[in-house]
């Protein structure tokens, strides 16, 4: 019996979009595989293909060709941001160093925070309401620098957050940063194509992390947007490719792909997050009907359209998603552990939900193979699923 | 080796074709070992609809030494290897917190009273065929099935072909019924075919080393593992007498739960004949030694019996196994209640050792089993 798969994890990644694949095509081929720091003809080909993207991401993101810089990815776009900032700072001395973030933030800026923490940095956590946003006021507090541990040298806050969809108020921290003087990183991975990101009309953002096969692009490939191109040190050291703050020969193909996808997302994102907010509410609606005890995680505020974040009672998500994988329903736990790991989720811990509910969250992510049809099998399915694992921990609790 | 245990080697049940018929879909143990990857790969083989999952039963990182293969992710990553390779689905079931109750608790409890406890036999009883069994149930899985070289056909378990590798001695205590849903697909090999299936699938774990230590106890070092649970100051791992049969005190021993009986290290040297532990008294933290003659025993007593097969009654006759490694001895029910059964052996049983196991078998087919008291 062939069962109906549904995609509902475009939060993890998405499939490659066929424009995409057909922008990278000649970059693959015999036509324009030279190196783009080459004078010769093959490298001027790849070149131009390189350039025509950086200027394809920068129009899309409304900010200068010199401002953007190929990643291998949104980790490394969210280490090259802090890491790069502290250093640019501090040098090879980062006992005054002091970075601000949040902890619902994603495990690449976490990561990067406690690299330059064990390097000598100090880090100070702003702290979330219950929906996930982070405390304005605590930050304003912070860029004062009265604390003991001076005024900070970065900043970053999620734009909208991977787990729940919560969306940070980033304009505001951009004011309030630029008004100190401090500069600002924002993970937009998880916000771009989704809302409008437009980086010229925010003076305060000064770094940027964007990623590919979150909009329909190849694995491997993300950028960075760094304000005026400055301020922040190469932590990769080689030749002077990307003006030497990202040496290595620069993946062309991933590159011109995701200059394709930034380009269609900026272009499609009104009606992107109209289409999955009208799926992901119905979704939302439909899932709660039948499970009247269903806890949506950070609803109470703004979300990211295409992220729904819940938790059925009395199960736990990685019973509920093995369940659901069989029936055919592909999700994650939000930060995918693969590991069984009953460890519930930083983020939601962050918001103080209580344990035995946090364990139980489920995220389901629309996007490209998402339809609104599919969201009354999504919430039969989803609730037998339910059904069966409360059935199951019942039995096991007998024994 | 006893005559009737020749008589077990190489034999498969009388059930011809132990291997049950592809019957839908089963719910395979992977430990990431290549039994149970091999396992695997023959039901996908035979056409069952395969769901791999690895049991995650303790620390993994927690522990004192956290990058110890068996205490890291490299088993479960193995076993996902395999499942890919497979083209079948894998996943991960938690199942700490009940090992924790079932296995690990009751190990550390068996020995501070002074027993030797199989780790594994609760493991089987209660982890793998009750817990994982309830996993198998709610996922419609109408069999389960692990790497054990163990044969279970028709509703009966049967010693594994390969008589070296056997391991029906840890399966006593499977609920009769679940044995039925058991499916062994490398019951029926010996080791040296696993490991050649294992590589006509092409699959990572075929050169795999064996492990033969308990999952839970890194390097072997069990007292570790009853220090961490019990504190040092415990009764069971502070000094007490080393007494002889006869009542003589000859020493200090550094605490009972280091002892076996039946084992010789750690004890006085220098003797025309070496000495034994014969018994430890927990009561007065007296461990008791004596020479081999003193390690032989002529009768069992069995507690928390289970039957696989019909309940034996007094008198009836059958063979009992009372260590993985030894040979089984022919016995006779001297006396039997619900959960209680007295053996009289016929030939006498080496270093019988309470709360291991004594496992009841006639030729190669498990009857049941029980704790030694």
């Amino acid at each position: 019996m062939a069962i109906r798969r549904i995609y509902l994890d475009h939060a993890a990644t998405t499939p490659v979009r066929t424009e995409v694949r057909e922008a990278m095509l000649p970059f693959l081929g015999e036509e324009a595989f030279g190196n783009p720091s080459s004078g010769h003809h093959f490298g001027r080909a790849a070149r131009a293909g390189l350039e025509a993207a950086r200027k394809r991401i920068a129009d899309a993101l409304g900010a200068q060709v010199r401002e953007i810089f190929f990643t291998s990815g949104g980790t490394e776009a969210d280490n090259q941001a802090i890491l790069g900032c502290v250093i640019a700072h501090h040098g090879t001395d980062l006992s005054k160093a002091h970075i601000v973030t949040s902890p619902i933030e994603h495990k690449a800026v976490l990561g990067a925070l406690h690299e330059a923490q064990r390097m000598g940095a100090r880090a100070t956590m702003l702290g979330v309401d219950a929906n996930g946003v982070v405390d304005l006021d605590a930050l304003a507090e912070l860029l004062e620098g009265r604390g003991e541990r001076g005024k900070p040298c970065v900043v970053s806050v999620m734009w909208v957050n991977n787990e729940t969809g919560v969306i940070q108020p980033v304009t505001r921290i951009a004011e309030l940063c630029r008004a100190a003087g401090v500069p600002f990183h924002t993970d937009a991975v998880q916000a771009f194509g989704k809302l409008p990101v437009h980086l010229g009309g925010l003076p305060g953002v000064t770094m940027c992390s964007i990623s590919a096969h979150k909009i329909g692009g190849p694995k491997g490939v993300g950028a960075i947007f760094v304000r005026d191109g400055k301020g922040v040190a190469s932590l990769l050291h080689g030749g002077g490719q990307q003006r030497g703050l990202r040496p290595g020969t620069e993946n062309v193909p991933g590159a011109v792909a995701l200059g394709r996808a930034a380009e269609l997302a900026a272009k499609e994102q009104p009606a992107t997050a109209r289409a999955l907010g009208a799926i992901r509410d119905a979704a939302q609606a439909a899932l709660a009907q039948r499970l009247p005890d269903l806890v949506v995680h950070s609803a109470g505020t703004e979300r990211g359209p295409n992220i729904l974040n819940v938790s059925a009672p009395d199960t736990d998500s990685e019973t509920m998603l093995m369940h659901l994988d069989l029936a055919g329903l592909a999700c994650s736990s939000g930060s995918a552990c693969s590991t069984g790991s009953v460890r519930p989720s930083h983020v939601l811990s962050a918001m103080g939900v209580a344990e035995p509910v946090a364990v139980a969250a489920v995220r389901l992510s629309f996007g490209s193979l998402s339809s609104p049809d599919q969201v009354p099998h999504i919430a039969e399915t989803y609730a037998a699923v339910v059904a069966k694992v409360r059935q199951l921990r019942a039995v096991l609790a007998r024994t | 080796m006893g005559a009737m245990v020749k008589a077990a080697v190489g034999q498969r049940p009388a059930a011809s074709g132990h291997q049950r018929a592809a019957e839908g879909r089963v719910l395979v143990a992977m430990s990431g070992g290549v039994d149970s990857s091999v396992a695997a790969a023959l039901l996908v083989e035979q056409g069952w609809e395969v769901v791999g999952a690895t049991m995650r039963l303790f620390c993994y990182g927690d522990g004192p030494v956290p990058d110890r293969p068996c205490c890291s992710l490299d088993s479960i990553h193995d076993a996902r290897a395999v499942a890919d390779r497979l083209g079948v689905p894998h996943y991960v079931l938690n199942l700490e917190d009940r090992f924790g109750r079932d296995v690990v608790a009751d190990f550390v409890a068996e020995y501070a009273r002074g027993r030797t406890p199989i780790p594994c036999v609760r493991c089987n009883s209660f982890t793998k065929f009750t817990d994982l069994l309830a996993h198998a149930d709610a996922l419609g899985c109408d069999a389960i099935a692990t790497g054990h070289y163990a044969q279970a056909s028709g509703g009966a378990l049967w010693r594994g072909c390969d008589r070296a590798k056997d391991q029906s001695y840890f399966l006593w205590g499977i609920r009769r019924e679940v044995v039925a849903r058991m499916v062994t697909p490398v019951g029926g090999l010996t080791k040296a075919e696993t490991r050649a299936a294992a590589r006509r699938h092409g699959l990572a774990t075929a050169e795999k080393p064996e492990s033969q230590e308990i999952c839970f106890v890194p390097d072997g070092d069990y007292v570790a593992v009853l220090e961490r649970h019990l504190g040092e100051e415990a009764a069971a791992l502070a000094p007490g007498p080393l007494v002889t049969t006869s009542g003589d005190v000859i020493g200090q021993h550094a605490g009972f739960a280091r002892y076996t009986v039946g084992q010789r290290r750690g004890l006085p040297g220098g003797r025309s004949r070496p000495l034994h532990v014969v018994a430890i008294r927990p009561d007065t933290r007296e461990v008791v030694v004596g020479e081999a003659d003193k390690l032989l025993s002529w009768s069992l007593g069995l507690e928390a019996v289970n039957w696989l097969d019909e309940p034996l009654g007094p008198g009836a006759a059958c063979e009992v196994q009372v260590r993985h490694r030894a040979a089984a001895v022919p016995a006779v029910v001297a006396f039997a209640s619900e959960d209680r059964l007295d053996l009289r052996l016929l030939e006498p049983a080496r270093a019988v050792a309470p709360g291991q196991s004594g496992v009841l078998y006639r030729d190669a087919r498990v009857l049941g089993g029980g704790v030694i008291g």
